[in-house]
Parts: C-alpha cells; sequence; structure tokens
C-alpha cells in the first residue's frame, strides 16, 4: 500500500465541475472578466463589416456606463467582447447544448440535426467570445432549406431501402466483425439518408403537434411540395445574451441568405437559399387564464403572452400564420411568475412551478425573396420587464414590395409588406 | 460488446446507470427504451433495477459500487435504501455512508479489486469503501482533476482515463491498478469519461455519439470483442502489466 503522501494542495482555479449549460456560461463569462474596451454604442455599426467570406461581425460590450466608480466586480457586472463566427465541426457540443429542447422532450436525431447546422458554413452564425480558444457557445442563427435534406423520388426512396441490405450482405463475408459493418452502413447512410432522418423526425413533430386541421393542411404542402422555398430558422441562445447583440445577428443571417443566393458555386445552392418562407420554432410563455374569462384585477398589466425572445414578438406580429401547443418538459417557476402557464422554459435559466403547461409557437414568417440586397433587420424590440432596450435607429425593417405576390399561389404567405417602425 | 444509447437525448449515459458484474443501476424516467436495451444486454445475467438516489436520476454519479457492495450517499431515502437491499443479490452489501462528499461516483473509482479515491475523503470513509467493496484504495488524481470517478472509467480488464493524462500517470496508474489503460475520450471528444458511458467485464453503454474510433478504442482496452459473461472468472492479477498508450 503507498504510504498516503500528503500531496501539497494545488491552488485549484475556480472551474465549475458542473454539468449544466448555464453555468458553463457563467464560467466563460467570469473567465473574459478581465477584458476591458470601452466601446460607444455608435461604433456598433461601423465596426459591423459583413464580408462574403469572412466573418468580422458585431462586438458588444456589455457595459454599465453608470457605474463608473470601479471597474472590478461591481455587483456581477463582467465585460465581455463577443464575436460571431462561422459555425465549425468543433462547435457541435455547443450548438447541441442550445438546441436540445427544440423538439421539447421528444427523442429525435438531434445529432444529425447539429450536424446539418454545422455543415452549413455559408450562412449561419454562432456567438462567442472574442478569444479564439475559448469554446462557450452563447447562441446559434441559422436557416436550413426543408428541401434540401429531403429524399426526392421513388427512385431515392427504393435505394435507400436496398443499399443497407446490399451493403449487410457484401460485408458479412468480409474480415470485418460486426461493429465495422454497421458503421460503414452507417457511414454511408449518413451521405444517403441520415441527413435526412431528423429532418422527417422533424417534420412529423410538427405536423402531431399541430392540433388545427387547416393548417395542417398547410403544413403538409410545406414540407413535400413547397419544401425547396421554406427555410427552418433556427435561433437559439443563452437567456442572458446582451440584446443588442440581436440587431447585426439576424442582419448578419439574412445578408447571408443573400449572399449566399449569388455566391453559392452550383445552381442547386444557390437555389435553395432562394427562401419564400420561413418556419420558426420558438417558445413562448402564456397566461394560464388567457382562454378563460379574465378577472377584473386592480393590476391589469398582466400580459396574455410572454415572449422569451424579444423578436419573436415582432415574428408574431408579422407571420402569415402560427399556432401553440403544450410542452410537455418540466420546467421550474418563481414565484413571480406563477400566475402564466409556463410555456417554455429555458432550461438555462430554471425557475418553475412544476404543475404548468407549456406551449411552443411555431409561426411562419412569411418573408422577402432572397434574391433582394435590400436588409432585413429585427424592428425595435418592446421593453418587457427586463430592460430589454434596443434602440430605435439599429432596428429598421426596409419597406419591400414584391411583385411576387400576384404571381405566385396565393395561398403561400409570400411577400409580407414592412414599413419602418420607430 | 458496446452499445450505444441515450437517456432522453442526453447521450451522458454514465450519469444515469451504473453497471457492475453483479448487478446494472438504471435511472427512472425518461422512455422505456433505455430500460430495455439495459434489459436486452443483461437479461438473464445480472439483475437490472430501476431506482432513484436522494429522489435524483443522477444515480450514477450518486453512488459506487462493485461487485462486492455498494456504497450510497446520505441523502439517499429510506425507502431506496430498501428497494435496492431487496433487488440486488444477498451477496452485494448495500450500505448508506455518511460523508461530505456525497457525489461518490464522482469522487471514487472503483472496480472489483482496487479504488482510487478523491484526495479529500474522509478516512472512516477510505476504512468503509475498503470493507464494504473489498478493494484497496488509493487516493490519487487523473490528469490534475481530484474527481477521479469522473475522469476515468474501471472494469478488471481495462481502464479509460481523461485525455490529457501524461504518460508517466498512466504508466504510475496502471502500475497501481495492474490493468491497462488508455486515454481517450467518449461522446465525440467530451473529457468526463465516465459521465459518457459505463462498463463492466463483458460490455459497456456508451453515449451515442460516441464515434466508431472512440469505440473501437473501448472495445479493445476493456476486451469487449472476445469477452462472455460466462467467461468470467476471477483471474490472478497478472504483475506489472504495460500501459497502453
Amino acid at each position: 500500500m503507498t504510504p498516503n503522501v500528503k500531496r501539497p494542495r494545488r491552488k485549484l482555479v475556480a472551474r465549475p465541475v458542473t454539468f449544466s449549460p448555464f453555468a458553463r456560461s457563467a464560467a466563460h463569462l467570469a473567465s473574459a472578466y478581465m477584458i476591458k474596451r470601452q466601446m460607444i454604442e455608435n461604433k456598433l455599426h461601423e465596426s459591423c463589416q459583413h464580408t462574403p467570406n469572412g466573418k468580422c461581425c458585431g462586438q458588444r460590450n456589455i457595459d454599465e456606463t453608470d457605474s463608473d466608480s470601479d471597474e472590478e466586480s461591481s455587483e456581477g457586472v463582467v465585460q465581455a467582447d463577443f464575436a460571431f463566427f462561422d459555425p465549425k465541426p468543433d462547435d457541435f457540443h455547443g450548438v447541441k447544448t442550445l438546441v436540445q429542447t427544440f423538439l421539447d422532450n421528444e427523442e429525435w436525431n438531434l445529432s444529425g440535426f447539429v450536424d446539418l447546422i454545422l455543415e452549413q458554413t455559408t450562412v449561419g452564425t454562432v456567438v462567442k467570445l472574442e478569444d479564439e480558444d475559448d469554446d462557450g457557445l452563447f447562441s446559434v442563427v441559422t436557416a436550413l432549406n426543408l428541401g434540401r435534406y429531403k429524399a426526392s423520388d421513388i427512385y431515392m426512396q427504393l435505394a435507400l431501402e436496398l443499399v443497407p441490405l446490399l451493403i449487410r450482405r457484401l460485408f458479412c463475408r468480409s474480415y470485418c466483425d460486426s461493429l465495422n459493418r454497421d458503421d460503414v452502413v452507417n457511414s454511408m447512410g449518413s451521405w444517403l439518408w441520415q441527413d435526412h432522418k431528423c429532418m422527417k423526425e422533424l417534420e412529423e413533430y410538427i405536423l402531431s403537434v399541430c392540433h388545427e386541421s387547416n393548417l395542417v393542411e398547410q403544413l403538409r404542402l410545406l414540407f413535400s411540395k413547397r419544401a425547396r422555398d421554406v427555410g427552418l430558422l433556427v435561433s437559439q441562445r443563452v437567456v442572458n445574451l446582451p440584446p443588442q447583440l440581436l440587431p447585426p445577428l439576424y442582419d448578419a443571417l439574412f445578408d447571408e441568405v443573400s449572399w449566399a443566393v449569388e455566391d453559392e458555386p452550383t445552381e442547386e445552392l444557390r437555389n435553395s437559399f432562394r427562401f419564400k418562407t420561413y418556419l420558426i420554432v420558438t417558445k413562448i410563455y402564456k397566461h394560464k387564464k388567457a382562454n378563460g374569462k379574465l378577472e377584473k384585477k386592480a393590476d391589469n398589466e398582466e400580459e396574455p403572452v410572454i415572449y422569451v425572445k424579444a423578436e419573436d414578438e415582432l415574428f408574431h406580429e408579422l407571420s402569415s400564420w402560427s399556432f401553440s401547443f403544450p410542452l410537455k418538459i418540466q420546467h421550474v417557476t418563481s414565484s413571480e411568475a406563477s400566475i402564466y402557464l409556463l410555456i417554455f422554459n429555458n432550461i438555462l435559466c430554471p425557475r418553475t412551478l412544476p404543475s404548468f403547461s407549456f406551449f411552443t409557437l411555431i409561426f411562419l414568417f412569411g418573408t422577402l425573396r432572397a434574391n433582394t440586397k435590400a436588409p432585413v433587420t429585427v424592428p425595435s424590440a418592446v421593453s418587457y420587464n427586463v430592460n430589454l432596450l434596443v434602440s430605435a435607429e439599429e432596428l429598421r425593417i426596409n419597406g419591400v414590395g414584391y411583385g411576387s405576390r400576384s404571381r405566385q399561389n396565393p395561398h403561400i404567405p409570400t411577400a409580407v409588406a414592412l414599413s419602418d417602425r420607430r | 460488446m458496446a452499445t450505444r444509447l441515450q437517456f432522453e437525448n442526453n447521450c451522458e449515459v454514465g450519469v444515469f446507470s451504473k453497471l457492475t458484474n453483479a448487478y446494472c443501476l438504471v435511472a427512472i424516467g425518461g422512455s422505456e427504451s433505455f430500460y430495455s436495451i439495459f434489459e436486452t444486454e443483461l437479461a438473464d445475467v445480472i439483475p437490472v433495477v430501476k431506482t432513484s438516489i436522494g429522489g435524483t436520476r443522477i444515480i450514477g454519479r450518486l453512488c459506487a459500487g462493485n461487485k462486492n457492495g455498494l456504497l450510497l450517499p446520505h441523502n439517499t431515502t429510506d425507502q431506496e435504501l430498501q428497494h435496492l437491499r431487496n433487488s440486488l443479490p444477498d451477496s452485494v452489501v448495500v450500505q448508506r455512508i455518511e460523508e461530505r462528499l456525497s457525489a461518490l461516483g464522482n469522487v471514487i473509482a472503483c472496480n472489483d479489486h482496487v479504488a482510487l479515491a478523491h484526495t479529500d475523503l474522509d478516512r472512516e470513509t477510505e476504512e468503509l469503501i475498503a470493507d464494504v467493496l473489498g478493494v484497496e484504495v488509493f487516493r490519487q488524481t487523473i490528469a490534475g482533476n481530484i474527481l477521479v470517478g469522473s475522469y476515468c472509467a474501471l472494469s478488471n480488464r481495462g481502464g479509460l482515463v481523461h485525455p490529457h493524462t501524461s504518460i508517466e500517470d498512466l504508466d504510475e496508474l496502471s502500475t497501481l491498478l495492474q490493468i491497462p489503460l488508455v486515454a481517450g475520450t467518449v461522446n465525440r471528444g467530451s473529457e468526463v469519461i465516465a459521465a459518457g458511458m459505463t462498463v463492466n467485464d463483458w460490455t459497456a453503454f456508451c453515449g451515442s455519439d460516441t464515434t466508431a474510433t472512440e469505440l473501437s478504442v473501448i472495445e479493445s482496452v476493456f476486451k469487449l470483442r472476445e469477452a462472455q459473461p460466462s467467461a468470467i472468472v476471477d483471474e490472478m492479477r497478472k504483475s506489472l502489466i504495460d500501459s497502453y498508450v
């Protein structure tokens, strides 16, 4: 038995050994604490350079200008510089954590979905800290073309059934053990059909939770015939991400979509970014009594719906149609939110009472033709209890009109006339 | 054979299950498929027991055990303790211990002969480990991490440790444990080995993100390819096995 040597206790760096994504993000913010750079809000736009190939986008400082006393820890204020990057395969774990509850607690091919997001480097952004070594991901935004991941025709479908059988038959005679055989099948499958499996599961889930019959038909159309024109907008972030980052983030996304229409190498790829419709799956809080009689209360400020992400409120207003359904995940709430049915609780901010039910909102944001040069930016967000004030100058929607409306099928939500909002 | 699975879209299988040569513990909740995969693999050989510990599902990280015994933290409820005592074979000693570091799965890594312990573990706990589990206890760190239970997975035939373990550390640990060790990852680069997988002498369960390379490393170091449950015999410990790098 080795003698029990008292090892000199190594000075442990405060490294939280937790598995919670919130704790990880908090730890990363704390580690970036020492970075101090003063940037004025105006500089944000100037420093925003969107290049088609590279990325050096908005840098945002969390800066409490009123706490000018000491720049050290003033009530937990942390200085951080965020930067936008293209998705890389290394970002797998961060993106997977953010997308974990995309489809409620449904078991689906989440890893495949994350791989799809990471593959698409031309359209899509991840938000990380400026320091390149840092792996903490704070947000991911991307738009995936639904039609691209489909097994389009009957012959393809047949091939998808037959090829694995053939491969199994070939390989069971070889020296490979069962492990390798399965993996060969899987890796071939991954470029044949496993990419698609997650999209198929996603579509089936959405169809299964939609309880409004007229919308189910529209959804079916979108997923089958019109899939090539539909973009799934995936936007997930940590709950405390500074809202000043949002306008450049969405700017970047829509800019990239329009650049992709011109710059992609093949005709097929170029066309795949000409989205006519965006589909957004997001989570909201819905008031418990929203459907029933509302009692007259002295304090009449209860909103029927709370949007976790500020831009969702605007997307909801602009959307062609939407529906909501309850979530099954149990979340934890604080007592202030007790009057609200918990529609969604971000896992990173767990505070709910278990008796709530949840809703996910899926809405279609009828959008602009992708071959327009006009950038779409998110209109100004309304502050709601959490000081999400974004200045109006930073956010505008350009009024865009499209001739497409008359030419296209009137059932498809086409161009939405948007106007400047102040 | 190594199997890939997930618990409710989560690939950290070692958090929600505990596998030894004599029994298997599985967390409650999650879909039935999680439980049934264990059942299919282990059916008649060892009992698969559904349980919670302290009302939580993270049972793999809260308890430590081998074929001789099972150690439970102080927050295990009496019902859970009784349930485990009833469901596990009589040869397994189930003991609840008072220890400040209550995530026993994170502070203790053990197989049937030897255990690694957190450097700050109480003396009494160390003695209890030696008694209940019937092992020799060594206070060690792995790649500078004191949570030895999280960063390595051990069986009687091999071990997988944190990827940043130096060669000297690997040699030292391998000599202590008398089994071949390999530094590697699980679940597509995750360093927290014991959270991503759980293993015994003839089978292993890994998260579904585990790549084929990682899986083949696991199968080779734990010698799972030719293993059969009936062939598990208490072998004489070979002297000084070289470590695999």
